[in-house]
């Protein structure tokens, strides 16, 4: 297990998921989260690292941290 | 131009799931999308195919029926999720289905109303109209 200095206010565990599973699930979280909220998503999807950060981009969120887990990855997202 | 107006005329699991996989993401996204689905688009759509899983595949379609090691969404449920928590709309076609004798009670339930051209093209006017 990777060290992160980051603390998650919510964990969304989208591995085994496909495009666009993890993306949904993260989305869907988002709306329902005030500012400064931080979300680890847990996605297996190799699409995600770049998919995700485009989305965060577009959207106007942070990615903070990405933490490669052996079979998954734990992407650290902050909203604004 | 805000959001997307997308004909579905295949029957092609491909490509209504590429269909389902954009048009989810885009309304999630507060994009809004229309689909349009037409001609051969209806048949997937109808609750006995989806029932029993023979759709029209190519390679990849025939990978994601039978991926075990990964859990693909059929697009009838990324379509209904999507519909959950964004600005997406799907329409049957009123002259396909009058053609295969169908109503809307034959395809599964992600369909919001039956639609004529003119009622489409309404639709359509201020969005970015995507052929598929």
């Amino acid at each position: 297990m990777s060290e992160t200095e980051h603390e998650p206010d919510v964990t969304v565990d989208s591995r085994g998921a496909t495009c666009p599973g993890p993306l949904m699930d993260l989305i869907g979280k988002v709306k329902e989260s005030d500012p400064g909220t931080v979300i680890e998503l847990q996605t297996s999807d190799n699409g995600s690292k770049s998919d995700v950060p485009e989305w965060l981009d577009e959207a106007g969120h942070d990615l903070l941290e990405v933490v490669d887990h052996d079979d998954y990855w734990s992407m650290y997202v902050e909203i604004n | 131009m805000t959001g997307y107006a997308i004909v579905l005329a295949s029957r092609k699991l491909s490509r209504v799931q590429a269909v389902s996989t954009i048009a989810s993401v885009a309304a999630a996204s507060d994009v809004p999308v229309e689909v349009f689905a037409t001609m051969e688009g209806l048949l997937p759509f109808e609750r006995e195919t989806v029932e029993s899983g023979e759709f029209e595949v190519g390679p990849v379609g025939a990978r994601m029926l039978e991926a075990e090691d990964m859990d693909v969404p059929l697009f009838t449920e990324q379509f209904a999720q999507a519909k959950e928590i964004g600005p997406l709309r799907l329409y049957a076609c009123e002259m396909a289905m009058d053609l295969m004798g169908q109503d809307l009670d034959d395809y599964v339930d992600v369909f919001d109303d039956s639609l004529g051209v003119s009622g489409f093209l309404n639709r359509a006017q201020d969005k970015q109209v995507v052929f598929v």
